[in-house]
């Protein structure tokens, strides 16, 4: 790691110079890679992900480069099409816990009042909630149903979301921008756009960082539990499941998924650590 | 083998008294090639040895798991209560009844097929010392079974007038039936009535019981333990228990059974999954045994009826030819299975073994679906891993649909789910389902006839009254023709594709057993078996 | 505040907490498919025998009377009956439960050791190398599904390389702690995830008590390493750590869950998965209320000690 500067105590990081060390390149191409993956993927596959292709765990070969699954289905077609459900769905939730804390964030945090104290409480009930305990239930009652999982993650990640951006918006409520905008005589929305926004950026890049990174965890870990949209839908997740116990046939369906999911939580995990740093926040 | 002869000498004494009726020779099966042939390699020659406690793993609940066999509907639940519990007896293709008695000595069965007479075998007792009567048999099969939620125990009453029914001093059932039928031994001694005190309604490891086995600890979700009863009557006619003790275990995932046994935790492991047991194939320590015909269970397709397309006949049996059932053996199941013929309980004596197997024919299929305008339709298939290999089958078939130009979907709920919501289940179009080995006709009458809502809008009074007649029919040559030709019909109109017989892939470490010698070895009871 | 006094604010409040989420809980089971009637009844029963099983479960009631029922027993301690079985749903909490708080307590003493040392090397230099490898590294692993974790070491110590057991068995009536070996893996799984999140909890407590004056003088006096360590900066990190690990520890009662998935071994997160996919409705009410009392109580506890160590540390 390319590091000269010099002691600082963590709130004081300007983060400019950093974004472009060899940890954050290699990171942000991995995410580029999963992203990839994951997106067009389904368009270049070489065959369905439910076709049957050969005699279950083949060994890797010229014409199935990763091997066959459980099924006989080829394993990079199937990887190719499922690590769609995992990003969408984390993006998914990581953009309704984002919005949502942003609102729910910002009404409390630059104002005051019981109602708005009440609020933040009841929120912070979820918090108390095991996110897996919630999916479990929530994909019991609405079986086969990926929004299901999507809302699970967005609601058990939402209070650290309305934590952070609350916090964030306190700060900024103390600095006085808000007094001398409102002075000045700016409504609402113009004061949300130019002066809170543009202020709260960074700790808001950060938050949907980290939140992203349990979205990937939890969503994964749904697709290895069987929740969401069932089999044969593709996804990396579930195809750790299905081809753990080839693992002594042919190693390569069981490590493909796995190694891309590695490759997912640590980039978005160790991208969302930077971001964080750069922008002072800790959470 | 020497095994096969100590276990004829054991028939001969059990069935000794029996009177033979012609009509159970109908049932007897063609060829006998089950029993010892089923674990070859596992059986070492010699005597059985005595003693070592032998442990085996099965799919089994969790905590909530109990003891009350009339409520527990796992794998483990059957074969803990096997071990627990004398039964009345067992299905034997090789015995004089096509059935090896158990705590009944023999079942008389009356000229007008209307009144079965049980003999309770004498000398037979609990473990308190009681001995076992007419009254504790007519318990068993009457008492907890009416508000049992599995559907096996209501076979009875679907059968027998339980309140005509009586005992006649200590060691005589007398049972009329519902409607003359001839096949009643094969219910009654299908391996699943166990017999169990008069009244008993809880379970406990003090509760009295007449199995080869005495529970010593139970713990939900995780397995019982058990010592050798050595007042078990089997233990006076020269069998077993051979076993000092007997711990099963309960491991939910098959790959995991495969894994305890190759890890040297279990001795046994019960029905695991077909890639799984290929895994084992090249572990020298352990011996595959698959059970043998007819103890295959059956992967089926059920179309609903009730349902467009389904109605038409055509677009029904383009769906069955659609299916390469030789494909499905060999992927799904790597060899070790039994091609289907749309009908289930291959292997049984009532089995109609003359209908032509259906062909692999995509290209009738596709036809028959052209001339019922069902060209390209959509439909989802659902299924759920119920049992190994049912969703592989069911991936498979969605492919072999695709190629008839079917636009099929495959929908896989998690396990459990499938049958859970069994209204939502009947309202299916087109859904997976399994056939456990019981005799085709009688199990007939009680899922199928008159419209039973598991039968997916199949409602044939026609074959019903075949079915009747079959069953209520003393000469055994006409009894066949009623249920062949009842069969033949759920053949070419029936709304099932049934593709595929897989057995239970057991295994075993190299010095177990015996195992099948106990009958009814899909769920092994452990009577017979032996750590050489 | 005395202490006393903030005890039993803080009771009350996870009391409420509490029962808001039995409501929530109460309620997204009652959205279950099917009907608990079926489970109860069987599969093939007729309707007039489901609307029998219906009555005699009480399903024909108004839901509030239902949970006002559920709830004033849960308060006795009857958690009600498990369809499945019909099991008490306390006696199942009572009987594994323990079992998944003994894996999470083995994880903890894995890993609270390996994160505090961590965390104070890290959090003591922060922003120097050592600490963006720290913080990089359990960030990354942070990230990383415990599944992910669990299947590779299961694969590789107990398929490709066979030193330990692939089923967590239990001995018959023992404890798990009786055979050790079937909790290295579990507990091996769950340490990685808590040790990276407790990791970077208590850098960022450590960081923040070293750029104290208080901290930044004795390290003008002179005073480095350990000694600095231990004598200035840990009694300051000390409460916000022990909130940071009881954090990590309710975050180990979901991480239970896929552990005990995966190796088979006897917890309640096992339990919970096979009373959603049983439909045994009693039973996944009863487990999740437990669930979200231990995760509450942890949070209290940890919440205390802090205070106790730090009293002028927020509620």
């Amino acid at each position: 790691m390319a590091e000269t500067d010099t002691a600082r105590s963590p709130r004081e990081h300007t983060g400019a110079g950093r974004r472009r060390s060899p940890t954050t390149v290699l990171t942000a191409g991995g995410l580029l890679f999963v992203f990839a993956t994951a997106l067009i993927g389904p368009w270049v596959a070489p065959h369905a992900p439910t076709e049957q292709v050969g005699m279950p765990f083949e060994a890797p070969d010229g014409t199935h480069l990763l091997g066959t699954d459980v099924l006989g289905r080829d394993v990079l077609s199937r990887v190719l099409h499922g690590g769609r459900v995992i990003v969408v769905s984390s993006v998914c939730a990581t953009i309704a816990t984002s919005l949502i804390g942003i609102v729910v964030g910002l009404w409390a945090g630059l104002g005051d009042g019981r109602f708005r104290e009440a609020v933040v409480r009841a929120v912070d009930v979820l918090a108390a909630v095991p996110a897996l305990l919630l999916m479990l239930v929530l994909a019991a009652g609405y079986p086969a149903s990926d929004t299901a999982v999507v809302a699970a993650v967005a609601l058990t990640t939402l209070p650290f979301s309305v934590r952070v951006v609350r916090a964030a918006a306190r700060r900024l409520a103390g600095r006085g921008y808000i007094e001398a905008a409102l002075a000045r005589g700016d409504g609402t929305l113009h004061l949300l756009r130019y002066d809170v926004l543009p202020n709260l950026a960074g700790p808001l890049a950060a938050d949907a960082g980290i939140r992203l990174v349990a979205g990937v965890h939890l969503t994964a870990t749904a697709g290895f539990l069987g929740l969401g949209r069932g089999a044969p839908e593709a996804n990396w997740g579930r195809m750790v499941q299905e081809n753990l116990p080839g693992a002594k046939l042919t190693t390569a369906p069981f490590l493909a998924p796995t190694v891309l999911l590695v490759v997912f939580a640590v980039s978005a995990g160790v991208l969302a650590d930077r971001l964080a740093e750069s922008w002072g926040s800790d959470a | 083998m020497s095994q096969s002869i100590e276990r004829r000498r054991f028939l001969r004494a059990t069935a000794g008294g029996a009177v033979a009726v012609a009509a159970g020779s109908a049932f007897l099966v063609g060829c006998s090639d089950d029993g010892g042939a089923a674990d070859p390699a596992a059986a070492p020659a010699g005597p059985k040895r005595r003693g070592g406690t032998l442990r085996a793993a099965f799919v089994g609940g969790g905590a909530a798991e109990t003891l009350d066999h009339f409520r527990g509907p796992t794998p483990m639940d059957f074969v803990r209560a096997r071990a627990w519990h004398g039964a009345l007896g067992n299905l034997d293709p090789a015995a004089p009844d096509g059935v090896r008695y158990g705590v009944l000595e023999g079942i008389d069965v009356s000229d007008d097929l209307g009144t079965y007479t049980l003999r309770v075998r004498p000398g037979v007792r609990f473990t308190d010392g009681s001995p076992v009567t007419a009254r504790d048999v007519l318990y068993s099969l009457a008492g907890p079974a009416k508000s049992s939620p599995l559907p096996v125990y209501k076979m009875p009453a679907a059968n027998f007038d339980f309140d005509r029914a009586r005992a006649e001093g200590d060691l005589t059932v007398v049972l009329p039936t519902r409607k003359p039928i001839a096949d009643g031994r094969l219910i009654l001694c299908q391996g699943t009535f166990l017999v169990v005190k008069d009244g008993t309604t809880e379970y406990s490891t003090r509760t009295p019981t007449c199995g080869p086995f005495k529970l010593t600890r139970f713990d939900p979700g995780q397995g019982a333990a058990f010592v050798r009863n050595d007042d078990y009557y089997g233990l006076a006619l020269g069998g077993g228990p051979y076993l000092d003790g007997l711990e099963l275990r309960s491991i939910p995932a098959g790959d995991a059974r495969a894994g305890a046994l190759t890890g040297g935790q279990v001795d046994f492991a019960h029905d695991l999954p077909p890639v799984t047991a290929r895994t084992l194939e090249a572990d020298g320590r352990v011996v595959l045994t698959p059970t043998a015909s007819p103890y295959l269970v059956g992967l089926s397709f059920r179309m609903n009826m009730a349902v467009k397309p389904f109605d038409d006949p055509r677009v029904r049996e383009a769906f069955k030819l659609a299916v390469d059932r030789e494909g499905m053996v060999k992927t799904v199941l790597f060899g070790r299975g039994t091609v289907g013929n749309d009908l289930p309980s291959i292997g049984f004596a009532d089995y109609a073994r003359d209908i032509p197997q259906r062909a692999y024919d995509p290209d009738r299929a596709r036809q028959l679906l052209r001339e019922a305008g069902a060209e390209g339709m959509e439909v989802t298939l659902t299924t759920g891993p119920e049992t190994p290999g049912m969703v592989e089958a069911a991936t498979l078939y969605v492919e072999d649909l695709k190629k008839v130009g079917v636009r099929a979907a495959l929908r896989e709920l998690p396990a459990g789910q499938l049958f859970a919501d069994f209204p939502a289940y009947t309202r299916l179009p087109l859904a997976a389902s399994f056939h456990v080995p019981v005799p085709a006709l009688s199990s007939y009458q009680v899922t199928t006839a008159g419209g039973a809502p598991g039968a997916l809008g199949w409602n044939r009074p026609d074959v019903d009254a075949l079915v009747g007649q079959a069953r209520g029919e003393r000469n055994p040559l006409r009894a066949q023709e009623a249920g062949a030709a009842a069969q033949l019909a759920m053949w070419r109109d029936g709304n099932t594709v049934l593709p595929v017989f897989k057995p239970y892939m057991n295994a075993a470490s190299r010095n177990v057993a015996g195992v099948a010698d106990d009958l009814f070895e899909q769920f092994p009871g452990f009577a017979q078996a032996s750590l050489q | 505040m005395t202490m006393l006094r903030y005890v039993i604010r803080r009771l009350v409040l996870a009391a409420v907490v509490l029962v808001l989420l039995s409501v929530a809980v109460f309620a997204a089971t009652e959205v279950l498919p099917g009907d608990a009637g079926d489970v109860v009844a069987g599969v093939d029963a007729s309707p007039e025998e489901r609307a029998r099983v219906r009555a005699e479960l009480g399903l024909d009631r108004p839901a509030v009377m239902r949970y006002l029922d559920w709830a004033s027993g849960a308060v006795r301690g009857d958690l009600g009956t498990g369809f499945v079985g019909r099991r008490a749903v306390a006696d199942v909490v009572a009987d594994r439960l323990p079992n998944s708080l003994l894996l999470a307590a083995l994880a903890l003493v894995v890993a609270v050791p390996i994160a505090v040392a961590l965390g104070l090397a890290a959090g003591m230099r922060a922003g120097r190398p050592l600490d963006r490898w720290i913080s990089g590294v359990t960030q990354a692993m942070v990230g990383i599904p415990e599944f992910v974790t669990a299947g590779l070491l299961l694969a590789v110590f107990a398929v490709w390389w066979p030193v330990l057991p692939q089923v967590s068995l239990v001995p018959l009536g023992a404890s798990p702690l009786h055979a050790p070996e079937i909790l290295v893996l579990p507990v091996l799984t769950l340490s990685v995830v808590g040790l990276a999140a407790a990791t970077r909890l208590i850098r960022a407590s450590a960081a923040d008590i070293s750029a104290t004056p208080y901290v930044e003088s004795a390290r003008l006096n002179g005073v480095y390493g350990l000694r600095l360590a231990v004598r200035h900066v840990l009694p300051g990190a000390w409460g916000p750590a022990v909130q940071a690990l009881a954090l990590t520890t309710a975050g180990l009662v979901g991480g239970t869950v896929v552990v005990e998935n995966v190796f088979g071994y006897p917890g309640i997160g096992r339990e919970l998965q096979l009373a959603v996919a049983g439909r045994d409705i009693p039973m996944v009410q009863g487990i999740a209320l437990s669930l979200c009392a231990v995760t509450l109580v942890t949070l209290l506890i940890g919440d205390v000690i802090a205070r106790l160590i730090d009293p002028r540390g927020a509620a």
